[in-house]
């Protein structure tokens, strides 16, 4: 078990200007579960696939615990790997699939059946060890693939997607499965998802990707809490984040008819007089039609648990989304005012995207 | 149906599957080009299928049976309780027992070779990512487009040089003759095995080496029999080299001991044994055929991804 450590990382692809990855310093803790995710072409699985060696490194170095691995092959960086496809032998029985890497590393054969069995017997697959991985679900056939990772028990585990060809029922029971399954091998792990749910319910830390430069590295806590900059904020959450754009009047923005007043930390933090404010949906409080922002209901989504109001302003005609609890008798087409809680906003300077300094 | 078992079920009205369930609204619609295609189909498969029952029939049958009842089922041999007679005939006359011999291990050994020496040079040219190699797997597939026939005396002249003009001269050239084809056919297979097999292979520790024989060469299985089955019915049946360059009868083919065959057959109106001649040459291809014929297509590549 070791830490991992990118340093100004950057993975360019032939014919392309931009790089894939553009110089990412990145430090996972020993043990830990960090989560990659971004939107689709961010640079996420180029990441994975550099620190698993099939993926060249142009710049910058990778290290394992203290060794370099950035010119290492694949089979020797200690490192396991499930695929989003899951990548089985399909003509290797389960035993065989799990055990290959084993046989590989020419380990005597009772060990090697013991540490299958084992493996099998930690992901409910002792029945299956015999067959092909044609005659399994779905559902069996992720967790061959997890067996083939743990059965080494390597210094970091790597995953690329693995839960995106289940489906969605089976996606939130093998989330936690694997989710607990780490903390208590207590392996390394960087999990890469296009899924903001999977990589807030799953990551100690979560790194926010896109266009292959690391946004933001923090807890699920903090990236919700604290976006850095307006794409974590459209990005984490969901619903996404309301944002807006306003200028700057005087010494705070105008919503609607709400005045946010600006800090003096705020307004020299501004690099021009565009301001984004965002409010998460559950961030809104709802009064009588005039009252903060005029909004019509022009969709109601009832969850159960939850409600999603899609209200359009009159003035903006933008539309807001709002979450109020489940059950609540809103009724398309009702008038209705928006008012921020207090606390609630989230300021960003319109030109850099950057968080302005909380109050 | 075990409805006793549950007590408070009513007994519920049978439903039955319908043996053929409905096709898509619109697929089934009868075109003119699919009337037309089907009848070709048919023609050709009733063609070829009288073709094979016209040649098995009448190796059962007199020369004057053949002549005047082409289509009845063989009877004088029959009736005289000989019915084998005319493979009996061939058999003795044409020298086949020698030249099964030679052509099982010729077309064997070429068939095996040509697949041993192809395999791996797919492989390189699809999965290794050489520099040029699209370029490479092209210049072997033009040797799919030169007739054999064209280059047959240069390589004659060639081989009698260097005193090759025999069955090992033969064998290296089925061997070269076969492999444009089975190159490019096998770049087709390797080129759609998934990357993530080759990328897990990678991680679970195995050398190149190793991922072609574990787990590359067992998942072009399909692909590896195909090639075989093909080159050998192919090198079974050829005949235009051996006659060329085969001169000492003991190290006949088949098909080429039964070219001579023809002309003494022939000479002496054994039509019977003639065909029984053919029907020797032709059934052990076709019944390799239909043996291995589902084996070539069951896809072995099934649930490797998701």
């Amino acid at each position: 078990m070791s830490s991992v450590t990118f340093t100004d990382t950057t993975r360019f692809y032939a014919g392309v200007e931009k790089p894939a990855v553009d110089g990412l310093d990145l430090e996972i803790a020993d043990g830990e579960f960090l989560v990659l995710v971004g939107p689709s072409g961010c640079g996420k699985s180029t990441t994975l696939r550099m620190l698993a060696g099939l993926e060249g490194v142009d710049d910058g170095t990778i290290h394992i615990g203290d060794r370099d691995v950035t010119e290492l092959p694949p089979k020797d960086r200690d490192i396991a790997m499930v695929f989003q496809n899951y990548a089985l032998y399909p003509h290797m029985t389960v035993g065989e699939n799990i055990g290959f890497h084993l046989k590989i590393a020419k380990m005597a054969k009772e060990e090697r059946e013991k540490r299958v069995r084992e493996a099998a017997e930690l992901l409910d697959l002792t029945a299956y060890l015999d067959r092909k991985p044609a005659k399994l679900s779905g559902g069996q056939r992720q967790r061959v693939a997890m067996g083939r990772a743990i059965v080494r028990e390597p210094s970091v585990f790597l995953m690329d997607e693995p839960l995106s060809n289940l489906d969605a029922k089976l996606r939130v029971q093998t989330r936690t499965q694997i989710a607990s399954l780490q903390r208590r091998l207590g392996v390394t792990t960087l999990y890469v998802t296009h899924d903001q749910v999977e990589a807030m319910t799953m990551g100690d830390r979560v790194t926010v990707l896109s266009d292959g430069v690391l946004q933001q590295c923090d807890t699920p806590i903090g990236l919700f809490a604290r976006p850095v900059n307006v794409f974590v904020a459209g990005f984490i959450g969901s619903p996404a984040m309301n944002l807006l754009e306003s200028t700057v009047d005087g010494e705070g923005v105008v919503l609607g008819g709400t005045r946010i007043p600006l800090t003096p930390a705020q307004r020299s933090a501004l690099t021009g007089p565009g301001v984004v404010v965002g409010v998460r949906p559950e961030g809104w409080d709802l009064g009588e039609a005039g009252t903060g922002i005029d909004a019509v209901v022009e969709v109601v989504e009832e969850l159960g648990s939850d409600q999603y109001l899609y209200c359009r302003t009159s003035g903006s005609d933008k539309v807001f989304t709002v979450r109020t609890p489940g059950m609540a008798p809103w009724q398309r087409g009702e008038k209705l005012g928006l008012a921020p809680k207090p606390g609630a906003v989230h300021l960003f300077d319109a030109a850099s995207g950057d968080r302005l300094p909380d109050a | 149906m075990s409805a006793a078992a549950a007590p408070s079920a009513t007994p519920k009205p049978v439903r039955k599957a319908p043996r053929k369930p409905k096709p898509a609204p619109g697929s089934r619609r009868l075109s003119p080009l699919r009337i037309l295609g089907s009848v070709i189909v048919w023609l050709f498969t009733a063609g070829n299928l009288l073709v094979l029952y016209w040649l098995i029939s009448a190796s059962f049958k007199t020369p004057v049976e053949i002549f005047t009842k082409p289509f009845d089922l063989p009877y004088q041999w029959f009736h005289a309780g000989k019915p084998f007679r005319n493979f009996v005939y061939a058999w003795n006359n044409a020298g086949f027992g020698d030249a099964v011999l030679t052509t099982v291990v010729l077309v064997g050994l070429a068939t095996v070779a040509t697949v041993a020496v192809s395999a791996p040079a797919a492989y390189a040219l699809t999965r290794l990512g050489v520099r040029g190699s699209g370029g490479m797997t092209n210049f072997v597939a033009i040797g799919m487009g030169v007739p054999f026939q064209t280059v047959i005396i240069p390589l004659f002249v060639v081989l009698s040089k260097i005193h090759f003009d025999n069955q090992y001269g033969l064998f290296v050239l089925y061997v070269a003759l076969s492999i444009p084809f089975t190159v490019f056919l096998l770049t087709g297979f390797f080129r759609s095995l998934p990357d993530e097999l080759e990328e897990a292979a990678a991680i679970d520790g195995a050398s190149p080496t190793r991922t072609f024989f574990s787990v590359m060469l067992p998942l072009a299985r399909g692909g590896l029999i195909t090639a075989l089955i093909l080159n050998a019915i192919g090198l079974w049946n050829e005949t235009l080299l051996a006659i060329v360059f085969l001169k000492d009868q003991a190290h006949f083919t088949l098909s080429r001991a039964l070219f001579t065959f023809y002309g003494a057959a022939s000479y002496q109106s054994e039509y019977g044994g003639l065909i029984a001649g053919v029907a020797i040459v032709v059934l052990p291809m076709l019944v390799l055929y239909l043996l291995l014929a589902r084996r070539i297509i069951t896809g072995l590549t099934l649930g490797a991804g998701k």
